[in-house]
């Protein structure tokens, strides 16, 4: 306080000098129009200087956050984009004998654990039971009845069945089935402990119950748990079909069906 | 003292000696600075800074300038000690030397004159003018204006404080 009290002393004339200045300025620049437009124009190129400098050295101190944000966005869009690749659309197996007819959803499941889901068309249009079914590519179920114009569809929302599938395109099969808790988790059965699968990984059809060709996108596994003891764990998965919007269905439909059928039976002789 | 010779002459030069320009803007003499001249070198800087400003302010309600003698008179007393002690004699200013032509010389009193109304006419030139292009156009007129300012101070000076005068005083 006392420097202070020494400083100001010792340059009590200087600040006299500009106290007084800055009072004759503000006299002019009150009274003369001319002066303080100058004035203003003079000051008003000088501040914007003095911003734009101050933003840019802002922006520059504000580069590493920016960056981070950034790199963080650049991963979600990244991970975004792969879980679209990975639920791409199904697209039409005419080599593997697997072509598609369209129909619409009636009535979804509705999250009891055995409740029916109706759609169009039925024998009219081609349907016959055990076909798939496709909702934007991914598996939704199987036609379970038909009538003349109508079907009746076992979706994946069904207690009552189970779906072979296989852990990401090259692993081990198991079975998918729902326990009718909650309807947005599917729960893979029969995982030995000793398989490697972590969340994320991606659950395709196997194709070995013959109503869908493998590879298709049924899910994503959401967690893991190994019991301790326990020879399987337990899985649970996230259906990439959303059977609250399902709206549009593909029926698959294969050519050589009927040869299928004749060869899996265990009468069938050469 | 000072403060009355002061008032006077913002009187007289604001109601009378305004017009006193027989070359326009060439020649535009502040007599009002003669008064400010005759403050006393040893005299604190802080009462020629004080009366440079009122000495504006004087004129500037006088004249109805709005600022401009104002900002010139307290730039001219702000630096009106420094160019005391730019003038001053190699040994110092005595205490009893007052600025007059017996006391200082010619050259220090035509010099100081000088340079007081050439700082003084700067200010004002600039502070009327402001943009910077209009600058260059009014230099020459602020020097042969500042050049008259000195030889109507050194002709105020010189009646006042004529030669004989001196003779008869010492």
């Amino acid at each position: 306080m006392r420097n202070l009290w020494l400083l100001l002393q010792r340059n009590a004339f200087t600040l006299a000098f500009i106290a007084l200045m800055a009072v004759s300025l503000s006299v002019l620049l009150r009274n003369d129009g001319a002066a303080r437009s100058s004035w203003f124009k003079q000051t008003g190129a000088i501040s914007y200087m003095i911003d734009h400098q101050r933003h840019g050295w802002s922006n520059y101190l504000r580069l590493a956050e920016q960056n981070a944000e950034l790199a963080e966005e650049n991963a979600n869009l990244r991970s975004r984009l792969l879980s679209m690749d990975m639920a791409t659309e199904w697209v039409e197996d005419t080599v593997r004998h697997w072509t598609v007819r369209s129909g619409m959803l009636i009535k979804g499941p509705d999250g009891k654990p055995r409740s029916p889901s109706i759609a169009t068309p039925g024998l009219n249009g081609g349907i016959e039971t055990g076909m798939g079914v496709l909702s934007g590519g991914a598996a939704f179920g199987t036609v379970e009845e038909v009538g003349e114009d109508h079907c009746r569809i076992l979706t994946l929302m069904h207690s009552g069945t189970s779906w072979s599938c296989r852990i990401g395109r090259n692993g081990p099969v198991a079975s998918l089935g729902w326990d009718g808790m909650d309807m947005g988790l599917l729960q893979l059965k029969d995982v030995p402990r000793h398989v490697q699968a972590v969340r994320g990984d991606s659950i395709f059809t196997s194709g070995y119950d013959l109503r869908f060709p493998p590879d298709v996108m049924m899910g994503t596994i959401f967690d893991v748990e190994r019991q301790s003891g326990a020879d399987f764990m337990s899985v649970s998965v996230v259906p990439t079909v959303d059977f609250k919007s399902s709206r549009h269905l593909d029926f698959l439909v294969h050519q050589a069906d009927s040869e299928r059928t004749a060869l899996s039976s265990t009468e069938w002789q050469p | 003292m000072i403060v009355v010779r002061i008032l006077l002459l913002v009187f007289f030069q604001a109601f009378f000696l305004r017009d006193v320009s027989p070359l326009g803007e060439w020649t535009r003499p502040e007599w009002t600075l003669w008064a400010l001249l005759l403050i006393p070198p040893q005299a604190n800087s802080f009462l020629k800074l004080t009366l440079g400003f009122a000495m504006g302010v004087g004129l500037d309600i006088a004249m109805g300038s709005y600022g401009h003698h104002m900002v010139a008179g307290t730039v001219l007393g702000g630096l009106l000690p420094a160019l005391h002690r730019l003038f001053a004699p190699r040994e110092g200013y005595e205490i009893s030397d007052h600025p007059i032509l017996r006391d200082m010389g010619s050259s220090w009193l035509v010099g100081l004159t000088f340079s007081a109304a050439l700082i003084y006419h700067l200010a004002l030139m600039l502070v009327s003018n402001w943009y910077w292009h209009l600058i260059p156009g009014a230099l020459l007129p602020t020097l042969t204006s500042a050049v008259f300012t000195t030889l109507c101070c050194l002709v105020l000076h010189l009646m006042v404080y004529a030669p004989d005068r001196r003779k008869s005083s010492s």
